[in-house]
């Protein structure tokens, strides 16, 4: 499971780093913020539209901006390539399914253009659950 | 040679519940007035699809405007408007919408409106049924509590954005990149105008108790609902339309909440048939 984590996440990261549209736009893409998957919770801090870091174990006070809470099936179903109705996005699933946002509401919208890019990254490299 | 697109844009002056609006709208087409209304926080270039269908404008003269406060209708002109908060209600979309169609003159037409733009259809063929031909709500719903918020315009974010990201969701991931960009394009020039628009759209627009007042047969009623759409999803659309004598519903697979934009190929097919229910209904 270590491994397949930390091979997912360097997989996130190149994605994310060579992605063009987040690029167009990367300046002050900068914040933290978790993944949690229920079985797994991943830790990503941005720095300027690139990938400062991506912990896969990250203890329970590691500070970030915010946080994604939704159980494994959800996080399956936003990683397919392309993801059911009320599954393709986060507002979607905050709507109808059982994504919760936590955290600082604000730095997510400061970056929600970069984020939900980022965010749809998933359905081209997956979720390590 | 200059590639000209047969459509064309004009101002019409009109007043509404007192307030002076010089309104911008764009046309092309004979026949049947067929008023095409925008989502909110948006403008008529959401339309470009259907303006240069030419196997719809021989039959229907398309007719797409800028609600005032959007694209280019200014704000009233006879008003201090920067020293009150934009909220749309009911009753004056409904007489906006009246006042346009008997400044054009336009006969029997059908009023075609998508999420904010289906929710007045819905007002329009409760109030005015014998002002339209018919009506064609897309993407709405009797009642769509739960998008009037305070983060389309925080002033520590930045609201094109949060607005144009803050509705990306509501489109299919089927649908082509060009035209969801350029949905999220028009989407950052509409902000200021978005949170008002939506007083209406969640809080002022509640039908539940009216819709078995509307008359589906003196002024049909023909809904359809992208399965994408998280707002008015698929079921608070047909619920609506079953309530509604008369009412018909038609679910679009594969498209979400701003269908005529984000994929007008597939929108048309589905309006296509809705056309034809309404000459149908109206034939007889």
């Amino acid at each position: 499971m270590k491994g397949e984590l930390k091979a997912w996440a360097g997989k996130f990261e190149a994605l994310t780093n060579g992605d063009e549209t987040i690029a167009a736009m990367s300046k002050y893409y900068t914040c933290t913020f978790i993944y949690d998957m229920e079985q797994a919770r991943i830790l990503v801090e941005m720095h300027d539209g690139k990938v400062k870091r991506i912990d896969t174990n990250p203890g329970p006070m590691e500070p970030c901006d915010f946080a994604l809470h939704a159980s494994a099936a959800t996080w399956r179903e936003f990683a397919k390539p392309v993801p059911k109705p009320m599954f393709h996005g986060i507002w979607a699933a905050m709507f109808r399914q059982d994504l919760k946002v936590a955290g600082n509401h604000l730095a997510l919208m400061r970056n929600l253009r970069n984020f939900t890019v980022q965010f749809e990254l998933l359905r081209k490299c997956g979720v390590p659950v | 040679m200059a590639k000209h697109s047969p459509v064309t844009g004009r101002y019409v002056t009109l007043e509404v519940d007192g307030r002076e609006y010089k309104v911008f709208y764009l046309q092309n087409g004979t026949g049947t007035p067929l008023v095409c209304q925008h989502t909110a926080g948006c403008h008529n270039h959401q339309w470009r699809g259907l303006l240069e269908d030419g196997e719809i404008t021989k039959n229907y003269n398309v007719i797409a405007y800028d609600l005032p406060r959007h694209g280019k209708s200014d704000p009233p002109h006879n008003r201090e408007w920067w020293k009150e908060e934009y909220k749309l209600t009911a009753d004056h979309f409904c007489n906006f919408v009246v006042a346009f169609c008997d400044a054009l003159n336009l006969k029997a037409p059908i009023f075609m409106g998508s999420s904010f733009g289906g929710n007045v259809a819905l007002q329009l063929a409760l109030r005015r049924p014998s002002r339209f031909k018919a009506v064609i709500p897309v993407e709405a719903a009797a009642y769509s509590p739960g998008f009037y918020l305070d983060w389309w315009r925080h002033p520590s974010a930045n609201a094109a954005q949060v607005c144009a990201s803050g509705v990306w969701d509501l489109m299919a991931p089927q649908s082509p990149d060009m035209d969801r960009w350029l949905t999220w394009f028009y989407y950052t020039q509409g902000s200021e105008a978005f949170k008002g628009d939506l007083y209406f759209y969640s809080v002022d627009h509640d039908l539940r108790n009216e819709l078995q007042n509307i008359d589906g047969r003196r002024c049909p009623v023909v809904m359809m609902t992208g399965t994408y759409d998280y707002l008015t999803p698929p079921a608070e659309s047909e619920n609506t339309a079953r309530q509604i004598p008369g009412g018909v519903y038609i679910e679009m697979n594969d498209i979400g909440h701003f269908p005529m934009s984000e994929n007008y190929p597939v929108f048309r097919i589905y309006l296509n048939e809705a056309l034809r229910i309404i000459r149908e209904r109206t034939s007889r």
